[in-house]
C-alpha cells in the first residue's frame, strides 16, 4: 500500500531529485506551434519516455532540450541549468542519440570515441565505453562496418563519454530486429542502474511498457497523458475500456522469438 | 587550441584514409605531370619533310646531310605515296631527287609544297635545302672565300614546358582541394547529420572549422612536397624557389579556395547541388588561366578577363617563385590580387556558411 502511494507521488514529480525541468515548453516553426505549452519533470535515475504519433512534437521537445533548437516560450532546466541561458553548460551535463545521424567515416570506434572525449576535455576510456554497450570485438572497425543495432549501440556509448546526467535517446530500436530491440533494452537499462536519467522516444508501445517508469504521450503539441504505463492502462479500463479480442498468454513477438532465439543477429 | 590540433589530426588521418581525397588531391595532378611530362612537345615541332629519291645512290649525299638538320624528321618514299602523306598533311613539304639528279653538274632537285596554306615550312625547307646544295657546291671549290657563322656555346636555362606545367598543376590542386574537397565533404557532414551531432557537444563550430582549414593547410605542403619532388627527381624542373615563398603564396591561394568552398557547402543542400557549382567555377579557371597553356595566346578580350582569375594570380605567382626564384615583394601584384579575392570569398562564406 505504501508502494502505491509512492508511485502516485512518482506520477507527478519523478523519482527522487529532479534533473529535469520543463516549464510551459513553446516551440513554433513559423506559424506553426509544434510543441504548445507542455510541462513536465523527470527525477534521478528514471526511465522517461515521450510516446506520440509522427508530428506530435515529440523530436522538437528532445531537441529543444538539448539545445539543438531556439526555444520560443518556457522554461528548460537541467541540472538546475537553464537551458536558454546557458546552452554550452547544459551540453556538458547531456548525453545525446540523435534519430538517423552518423559518425565521420574513416575513423575506428575507438578513434572516434576518443575524439568526442576530446570535445569534452576529457579522456576516455574507449573499450570501457564499448564494453558497456557490448561493442568491444568491433573496435577497429569503422562505423559503416557495423549493423544497424550496433550503430545505435555505438551512438549511445559516444553519448557517455561525459559521463552525462541525463541521456536523451530518439527513438533508439526503430529499425531494429527484435532480437537487437531487447539487446538494447538491456543496455538501457544497465546505464540506468549505474545512476543515469534516461529520457528516450519511441512508437513502440510494448518497449515504452517494458522499459519506462513513466511515459508522456503527446499530440499535437501538447501531452495528453502523463503517468507510469500500468497506471495509464489501469485508468482507461476503469473508464470501461474492453477490447474485442480475447487477451493471449503471449503474441507475435513471443511466437518469434521462441522460433528465432534470443541471440543477436549481427553480422 | 590543444583540441583544435586533435580536431586537425583525427579530420588529417580520415583524409588520408580517404581514398577519393587522396586521387583528387595527389593522384590526379600527379597524373596529369606524368602524362605531359612524358609527351615530347618539342619533337612536335619538326618539320617532316618527305623524301622521294629517284637518283639512287647520286641523291645519296643530299639526304645523309638533311639527316644531320635537327629541324627536320625525314621520310622517305615511292613518288606518289610521298605525294599522298603531303595532301593529307602528313608531310609538311615534299622533296624529289630527280632521276637525272648529278651532284657533280649543273642540276636541281624539285620541292612540291603549298606557299600559301604552310608559308612557313616552304620558306623554312627552301632555305634549308638550298644550304645543303651550296655546301655540296662548295664542297667542289673550297678557295671561294666564305663569310662563315661560327656558333659561341653558353649554358642557358633551358625552360622546359614541365617548367611552366608543374607549378600551374599545382596550383591547380590547391583549388579542387579548396572547393570541391571543402564543399563536398562539408555538405557531406551536414546531410549525414553528424554537425548535428558535432552541435550538442560543447565544441564551438569556429574551432572545428579552424581544425578543417588547418588540416587542409598540411594537405597544402605535402601537395607542394610530392609535386615539386618529383618533377626535380623525374622531370628535370627547375625548381630555384624558397620553400617557406612557395607556402605563403600557396596559403594565400588556398584561402580564397577554401572561402569558396565553404560558400558553396553554405548555400548546397546536397552533393547533387555542389557538383556543377563547383564545375562551373573551376573548369573556366583550370582551362584559361594559364595552368596547362600560356595565356600570352588568349584572344585580347578573354585575356585581360583572365587576368584577374584567383588560379591565374595563384599559377603565376607559384610560376615565379618557383622557377624565377621570385621573392615575395616581387609576386606583390599576384599577392594583392589572392589578398583581395580571399577577402572576398571569407566575407562571403562566414555570410552563406551555415552549420545546419
Amino acid at each position: 500500500m505504501s508502494e502505491q502511494n509512492h508511485k502516485l507521488q512518482e506520477t507527478v514529480t519523478g523519482r527522487g531529485e529532479d534533473v529535469l525541468v520543463v516549464r510551459n515548453l513553446v516551440k513554433r516553426y513559423g506559424s506553426f506551434t509544434a510543441v504548445n505549452g507542455i510541462s513536465f519533470t523527470v527525477g534521478s535515475r528514471e526511465i522517461f519516455g515521450i510516446l506520440g504519433p509522427n508530428g506530435a512534437g515529440k523530436t522538437t521537445t528532445l531537441e529543444a532540450i538539448e539545445t539543438l533548437r531556439p526555444i520560443d516560450d518556457g522554461e528548460v532546466l537541467l541540472c538546475g541549468i537553464d537551458v536558454r541561458r546557458d546552452p554550452r553548460a547544459v551540453k556538458r551535463v547531456i548525453g545525446v542519440q540523435l534519430q538517423s545521424s552518423s559518425f565521420f567515416d574513416k575513423l575506428s570506434l575507438v578513434e572516434l570515441l576518443t575524439l568526442f572525449g576530446d570535445l569534452y576535455g576529457r579522456t576516455v576510456d574507449p573499450l570501457a565505453l564499448l564494453d558497456e554497450v557490448e561493442l568491444r570485438d568491433k573496435a577497429s572497425s569503422y562505423v559503416n562496418a557495423l549493423s544497424g543495432g550496433q550503430k545505435q549501440r555505438f551512438s549511445i556509448a559516444a553519448a557517455l563519454v561525459n559521463d552525462p546526467a541525463v541521456l536523451f535517446l530518439d527513438e533508439p530500436t526503430t529499425g531494429l530486429d527484435p532480437q537487437a530491440r531487447r539487446h538494447l533494452w538491456g543496455v538501457v537499462r544497465r546505464i540506468r542502474s549505474e545512476g543515469k536519467t534516461v529520457v528516450l522516444t519511441t512508437h513502440s508501445m510494448d518497449e515504452a511498457e517494458e522499459l519506462c517508469d513513466r511515459v508522456a504521450i503527446m499530440d499535437a503539441g501538447t501531452i495528453v497523458a502523463l503517468a507510469p504505463p500500468q497506471e495509464l492502462v489501469r485508468q482507461l479500463l476503469a473508464g470501461g475500456f474492453t477490447k474485442e479480442r480475447v487477451h493471449h498468454q503471449a503474441n507475435l513477438e513471443d511466437v518469434f522469438l521462441s522460433l528465432t532465439g534470443h541471440s543477436l543477429r549481427e553480422e | 587550441m590543444k583540441l583544435i590540433l586533435k580536431l586537425a589530426l583525427a579530420s588529417m588521418k580520415m583524409f588520408l584514409r580517404q581514398r577519393e581525397a587522396i586521387i583528387w588531391t595527389i593522384l590526379l595532378p600527379l597524373f596529369i605531370i606524368v602524362l605531359f611530362g612524358f609527351i615530347r612537345f618539342d619533337g612536335l615541332g619538326r618539320m617532316h619533310l618527305g623524301i622521294v629519291n629517284e637518283a639512287g645512290e647520286r641523291g645519296g649525299a643530299i639526304i645523309a646531310a638533311l639527316r644531320n638538320v635537327k629541324a627536320v624528321e625525314l621520310f622517305e618514299g615511292a613518288k606518289d605515296q610521298e605525294l599522298r602523306e603531303l595532301e593529307k598533311g602528313e608531310r609538311d613539304v615534299v622533296l624529289v631527287i630527280p632521276e637525272g639528279f648529278d651532284p657533280a653538274g649543273k642540276t636541281s632537285v624539285v620541292l612540291v609544297a603549298d606557299p600559301e596554306g604552310k608559308p612557313r615550312e616552304t620558306q623554312l625547307a627552301g632555305l634549308v635545302l638550298q644550304r645543303v646544295v651550296d655546301e655540296m657546291v662548295f664542297a667542289r671549290s673550297p678557295e671561294t672565300a666564305r663569310i662563315m657563322v661560327q656558333t659561341e656555346a653558353v649554358k642557358i636555362r633551358n625552360l622546359t614546358y614541365i617548367d611552366f606545367l608543374i607549378p600551374g598543376v599545382l596550383s591547380m590542386g590547391i583549388m579542387q582541394m579548396g572547393i570541391f574537397g571543402v564543399a563536398f565533404s562539408f555538405v557531406s557532414l551536414k546531410k549525414r547529420g553528424i554537425l548535428r551531432r558535432l552541435s550538442v557537444t560543447p565544441i564551438r563550430p569556429r574551432d572545428f572549422i579552424i581544425a578543417q582549414v588547418l588540416m587542409r593547410l598540411v594537405a597544402l605542403i605535402i601537395q607542394m612536397v610530392v609535386m615539386v619532388g618529383v618533377g626535380v627527381l623525374f622531370f628535370h624542373l627547375h625548381f630555384t624557389g624558397n620553400p617557406l615563398t612557395m607556402f605563403v603564396t600557396g596559403v594565400l591561394g588556398a584561402t580564397v579556395f577554401l572561402g569558396i568552398g565553404f560558400t558553396l557547402a553554405g548555400i548546397s543542400k546536397s552533393e547533387d547541388q555542389v557538383a556543377p557549382l563547383a564545375n562551373l567555377i573551376t573548369l573556366p579557371m583550370m582551362l584559361l588561366s594559364g595552368v596547362f597553356f600560356s595565356r600570352s595566346n588568349l584572344p585580347g578580350i578573354v585575356r585581360h578577363i583572365t587576368e584577374i582569375f584567383p588560379l591565374t594570380f595563384l599559377a603565376d605567382g607559384l610560376r615565379s617563385v618557383a622557377i624565377d626564384g621570385a621573392t615575395l615583394v616581387q609576386i606583390l601584384p599576384q599577392l594583392g590580387g589572392l589578398i583581395v579575392w580571399s577577402v572576398a570569398t571569407v566575407l562571403l562564406a562566414s555570410k552563406l556558411f551555415r552549420w545546419e
